[in-house]
């Protein structure tokens, strides 16, 4: 990738490039990219929109308060642990 | 000489706070609420008996994540099914979005799938892309940490996320296809 990306280069780089994975360089390279190539600025939205539903919706689930409250009981006494 | 109540209450403060982080790993190891919670308890109390090798600096999720994983393939793993050996690399990569993109292009139809799901179409990938996936896009670990958590190379850890994400695309982009959040593409007619 001596120059700019080509979309196949972009297209490869679009998970890491959202994650901020890449070096500033190649950054920077798929950005100026994306902003004159429209249907791989199209697929970064459609990846974002991807991790960001995949992230919302895992994280809705919560450590349990018994597992919490069995988790402090058993640290706080050592007779236990 | 070290403080054990000061001990405890500095682990306290580093480690409970990763406890949804923690259960939410143990969950899509085990795929299983009771095991994950058995699975999480085990991984605090070895965390804690040795705390002293933890390294102040170092990043405590990582640790305890190396640390649950670790008790899930020696203590939990045995009393389930092994997971099914597959060759990775045989996985297409699959473009959910060459499907989608002219009727959803922003993938607004992953959205509507509830919760429940998505985490099934997560338990249902290979464990080598359900450890991966958890990691890097429900808990933001950078690559780096979790080829440490793994003892993969980086190389491995974004080929295996990449693989990953592409299966969960398609298994849900199948899922809205099915429930008409959105419409299929055109098919070719099968060849007679």
């Amino acid at each position: 990738m001596a120059g700019g990306p080509n979309c196949q280069e972009a297209l490869a780089l679009l998970h890491d490039y959202l994650k901020q994975e890449l070096t500033p360089e190649l950054e920077d390279k798929i950005t100026k990219h994306l902003q004159k190539c429209r249907p791989c600025f199209a697929n970064l939205q459609f990846e974002r929109g991807f991790l960001e539903m995949l992230e919302q919706k895992a994280k809705g689930q919560c450590c349990p308060d018994r597992l919490r409250q069995r988790i402090l009981a058993q640290l706080r006494d050592p007779s236990d642990a | 000489m070290t403080d054990p109540a000061a001990d405890r209450s500095a682990f306290e403060a580093e480690v409970l706070p990763q406890l949804d982080s923690l259960y939410r790993l143990g969950l899509r190891l085990t795929t299983d609420p009771s095991r994950a919670e058995d699975l999480v308890q085990d991984t605090v109390l070895k965390a804690f008996r040795s705390w002293q090798r933890f390294q102040p600096g170092t990043n405590i999720r990582s640790w305890l994540f190396t640390i649950l994983r670790n008790t899930f393939i020696n203590d939990y793993r045995r009393r389930q099914r092994e997971p099914i050996p597959m060759d990775l690399e045989a996985v297409e990569p699959h473009a959910a979005f060459r499907a989608a993109q002219d009727e959803d292009p922003e993938g607004a139809f992953f959205s509507q799938i509830v919760d429940a799901k998505v985490l099934n179409a997560i338990d249902a990938l290979p464990e080598e892309f359900r450890e991966v996936l958890v990691l890097s896009d429900i808990e933001n670990l950078p690559y780096a940490e979790i080829a440490e958590v793994l003892g993969v190379p980086v190389g491995t850890v974004k080929s295996r996320l990449f693989r990953a994400r592409r299966q969960l695309q398609e298994a849900l982009y199948d899922h809205a296809v099915e429930m008409g959040y959105i419409r299929a593409r055109d098919r070719a007619p099968a060849k007679p």
